[in-house]
């Protein structure tokens, strides 16, 4: 048996058997061990992923089938390729940071966020790995439900307003999905991702049958998984979510299920449908309308996490720009953006809940001159920021050149252009808060503060040195996926 | 000397730099020492490399990347030039630091910065691709802008954040023109495309990053506000070292690399004499010590950029030169200007005068840099003014030459007055030497190099022809 059958494996047991072991054991221990429990799955998906990602140097794609017959008509398929690593790798990585932050931030129920973690990880491994349209959906169901509850679980913090907006926006996309996927059915008659490629294909060119329902189809799935991307104009939802919502869910909900429940979306849409005219450029406007609108809100915001998560929006943004080139190389950008944009979101959000921790207030006008008490979170959320805005040499500054190098290869100069300079609106929201929060004189009434402790400063450690780390050692990264023959 | 030399010139101080603040948790002068250290050797190690590079065998690295992303080290005597100007300024403002910031918070954060900072402009002299000349470029901006900050001051702050993102804007346009060269040659690296026409847009783009972080009119408004930061910080960024990031990339792609539009020969000169004389023009009206040297820098930055765009060889040659000269006497000004500011904490120069009684030393070093910029023979100044000037009238525009020289006789005067104002006249306050031995010292330093660039003139020109030659 090969390494990457026990990764694809691995990813699915590991958290089902801890979520049985988490509902099995008596309460008060679960209570108490869960929490400690749960680490064991991000962890072995990082370790197995990366062992993954080794082999699959050589193999290019793997298919494994579970319980069901590889050839049989109604077998669950699921296949890994070098992306979905990636993706798969991002999974493990935020949802430790989550756990090392809720250790700290939940302080009851800790077994039920535990169980409904282990819930969300396999739903969202699941949707990077099944190859056929209606599997997606229904493990996207897992993630949406699980996490809809997760973000109303603590109401005790700011109420259900978040919640609440969240599970209608969520239902209502995956009612659009659902209908898409019909028509797309209606259309193709399979909804197996070869079938369905081969299909999408036959569609471009002058006389193809029955464009309108494909339109349709597309027009469904498209605003659907932009709802679940929290892209505008269907935002709303996410700051106010990311607002009620503890912060160890904020980590989760920002910095990976917003991606794997709508980027990963886009990405199956475009590598099907991309080729369809008018595809490319609304998913192009939607990014470049989230790139810029997501900033400016940012730069209005006076919530900490509102902030971030107005960052998040816009950040979507320029993976949609990558994603709508349809070339390789934009594909790479895009899935290169997801890794960072999980780092650096999972981080600014860990530091919010250190802040929050620590001084009791998320509003960044009632705070000042941190950076002498708090070193650890002052420097991770300057590395963040930096990553977000595209500052070299941080990570994100390369995942963008990717995407940018992509748009222009394509012809999309313009949105290429807008897109970069729009980075002076990332920097000029992370220069406010920075200036607000860390940069300046101490406030006097935070003379005692001191640096959070434990598994947050770890956690906070941790996403730095792999946000400093990416951005050192990308021209490696490049080499990788240059040896295997993507670039 | 095989190419290692490069990595190390720029490794040391880079990666060094991130270990002076642990250094400065356990013992104070052990960080100070070290910090010098690092500096030093890019210096020992950009004049290690002279020899050969001057024999005319440029020293390099190269390893190949994906997407014509190849990461690579060139040093040829452009670069080295650049890269011992830097170096030398550099180090002599780490000693005059060691003095001035001894009292303040943030000293590590001082110390790394300003030792990235050095690494950060080595790697960029030496770069030969232009997305690490960019990630180079915008490292700087971060230095710069934690430096600005360093008061921790709600003013300080907002001018380090106007700083950071007039650069970063700048910075990011000509990004957008890297990427439209790219999308012409396929490749980011500077060998590989050589001697390539840039259309005029990718050049415009270019210029936005140029004139940003050259501050020259009209993106120059983040320089004076800088004056905020630390002297030693004014003095090495953005007088001597940092703001030279700008000119040094427009020589080197639009004179070493890339063939550009006739028209940028008087279009450019345009541009640098509209900025010499407007700043020169306020800093004759400021009160404010800083913000005269900084107008003045921004000035010369003008003449710099005149010589390196005239497109005469002579003209080149004076504006490299002139890059030197500036870089020793500029920095020696701010230098001075902190030693006055540090005694007097002001720096209105109304409030000033007759200081020359209590710091006569301090005083001649600020006349002697002053009459380099100026640019009075025999000192240094006065023979890149002269090439520059020259070099534009050889190119056929003797009405810009002529404007040049009216900013000339405006550098006389500002400088004149400042002077007049703040060492001769009226005592107003009976400061002793209040600068230390090694903060005069280092100003001291400073002037006599000003003085013996000039009177060895044909050792630098010499050198700076090599380079004219080259192109």
């Amino acid at each position: 048996m090969q390494v990457i059958e026990y990764t694809t494996l691995l990813v699915f047991a590991v958290p089902l058997v801890i979520l049985l072991i988490n509902i099995l054991l008596p309460r008060q221990l679960a209570e108490k061990s869960s929490i400690g429990l749960a680490y064991l799955a991000p962890l072995v998906q990082i370790v197995a992923t990366a062992a993954g990602l080794v082999q699959i140097a050589q193999l290019k794609q793997h298919e494994f089938a579970i319980s069901w017959n590889l050839a049989g008509a109604v077998s669950v398929r699921f296949a890994v390729n070098v992306f979905s690593l990636v993706l798969l790798f991002c999974i493990g990585m935020v949802t430790l940071a989550a756990i090392m932050v809720a250790n700290r931030t939940v302080p009851q129920k800790r077994a039920g966020f535990a169980g409904l973690l282990m819930m969300l990880i396999v739903g969202m491994n699941g949707m990077v790995l099944v190859t056929d349209l209606f599997s997606l959906y229904v493990f996207l169901e897992i993630v949406g439900i699980s996490s809809f509850v997760l973000i109303a679980m603590f109401k005790s913090d700011t109420g259900l307003e978040g919640a609440f907006k969240y599970l209608v926006m969520s239902v209502l996309a995956s009612i659009m999905i659902l209908t898409g996927l019909a028509f797309v059915f209606m259309q193709t008659g399979s909804l197996q991702y070869d079938q369905v490629g081969a299909a999408g294909g036959a569609l471009v060119g002058p006389g193809a049958p029955h464009l309108a329902l494909m339109y349709t189809a597309m027009a469904l799935m498209i605003a659907g998984f932009a709802i679940k991307t929290g892209a505008v104009p269907f935002h709303s939802w996410l700051p106010d979510a990311h607002q009620s919502a503890n912060t160890a869910v904020s980590v989760l909900l920002s910095g990976i299920v917003i991606k794997i429940a709508g980027i990963y979306g886009f990405i199956v849409i475009t590598n099907f449908f991309g080729r369809l005219p008018g595809i490319d450029l609304t998913l192009a406007l939607i990014g470049t309308v989230s790139i810029v609108v997501g900033a400016l809100f940012a730069l209005r915001q006076s919530h900490f996490k509102r902030i971030v998560a107005y960052s998040s929006v816009s950040q979507m943004g320029y993976i949609l720009l990558g994603l709508s080139t349809g070339s390789v190389l934009g594909l790479l950008g895009a899935v290169a953006h997801v890794f960072n944009h999980a780092t650096f979101k999972s981080t600014l959000f860990t530091n919010a809940a250190a802040v929050h921790e620590q001084t009791g207030t998320y509003d960044i006008n009632e705070l000042g001159g941190l950076e002498k008490k708090m070193p650890v979170t002052s420097f991770s959320s300057l590395a963040a920021f930096m990553s977000t805005a595209g500052i070299p040499p941080f990570a994100g500054f390369w995942s963008k050149l990717l995407i940018i190098m992509a748009l222009w290869n394509s012809g999309d100069w313009v949105f290429a252009a807008i897109a970069l300079i729009a980075s002076i609106f990332t920097a000029a929201y992370f220069l406010r808060l920075q200036r607000k929060v860390f940069f300046g004189k101490l406030l006097d009434k935070f003379a005692q503060l001191t640096e959070i402790g434990g598994s947050v400063k770890w956690a906070q450690i941790m996403l730095t040195v792999v946000t400093i780390a990416a951005g050192l050692l990308f021209p490696f990264a490049l080499r990788y996926f240059g040896g295997i023959g993507i670039l | 000397m095989g190419s290692e030399v490069l990595l190390v010139c720029i490794c040391v101080p880079l990666f060094g730099s991130f270990l002076l603040p642990l250094l400065g948790m356990i013992n104070i002068k052990l960080r100070n020492a070290a910090a010098l250290i690092f500096t030093a050797t890019a210096f020992v190690c950009a004049a290690l490399a002279l020899p050969e590079v001057l024999a005319g065998t440029p020293l390099s690295l190269h390893y190949e990347l994906p997407l014509g992303l190849s990461f690579g080290f060139y040093a040829d005597v452009l670069a080295v030039f650049m890269a011992l100007t830097s170096s030398l300024v550099a180090t002599i403002i780490v000693i005059y630091s060691f003095e001035y910031i001894k009292e303040y918070d943030h000293q590590n954060e001082y110390y790394m910065m300003v030792c990235l900072f050095i690494g950060t402009m080595m790697g960029l002299v030496f770069s030969t691709n232009l997305i690490f000349i960019y990630i180079f470029w915008e490292i700087s901006a971060i230095c710069c802008w934690r430096l600005i900050g360093f008061y921790r001051e709600e003013i300080t702050i907002r001018r380090a954040n106007k700083a950071f993102i007039v650069t970063v804007v700048g910075a990011l346009i000509m990004l957008v023109g890297f990427v439209g060269i790219y999308g012409q040659t396929g490749t980011f690296d500077l060998a590989a495309m050589k001697g390539t026409h840039l259309p005029a847009w990718i050049v415009i783009l270019i210029l936005f990053g140029v004139l940003s972080k050259s501050a020259t009119f009209p993106l120059h408004n983040w320089l004076p506000d800088a004056g905020v930061a630390p002297s030693p910080v004014t003095s090495l960024l953005h007088a001597a070292v940092l703001v030279k990031i700008g000119v040094y990339i427009y020589a080197r792609l639009f004179v070493n690399s890339f063939e550009i539009d006739k028209v940028f020969t008087v279009a450019v000169p345009i541009i640098a004499a509209v900025s010499a004389l407007v700043s020169a023009g306020v800093a004759l009206r400021e009160n404010d010590i800083k913000r005269i040297i900084a107008y003045s820098t921004i000035s010369q930055l003008a003449f710099i950029l005149l010589g390196l765009s005239s497109g005469t060889e002579i003209g080149v040659l004076g504006g490299l030169l002139y890059i030197l000269m500036h870089s020793v006497a500029k920095g020696g000004l701010f230098l001075c200007a902190g030693i006055v500011e540090h005694t007097l904490h002001t720096k209105d120069i109304t409030k000033m005068g007759g200081l020359y009684k209590g710091m006569p030393l301090t005083a001649l070093a600020f006349l002697f840099c002053a009459f380099s910029v100026m640019g009075i023979p025999p000192f240094g100044g006065f023979f890149a003014k002269y090439l520059v000037i020259d070099g534009i009238i050889s190119a056929g525009n003797v009405g810009l030459g002529a404007v040049f020289i009216a900013g000339a006789v405006m550098t006389v005067l500002y400088l004149s007055r400042l002077f007049i104002k703040v060492f001769l006249g009226e005592t107003v306050s009976d400061a002793r030497e209040a600068g230390s031995p090694v903060m005069v010292a280092s100003v001291v330093v400073l002037a006599i190099l000003s003085v013996a660039l000039g009177i060895s003139i044909h050792w630098p020109s010499g050198f700076a022809s090599l380079i004219g030659g080259g192109i």
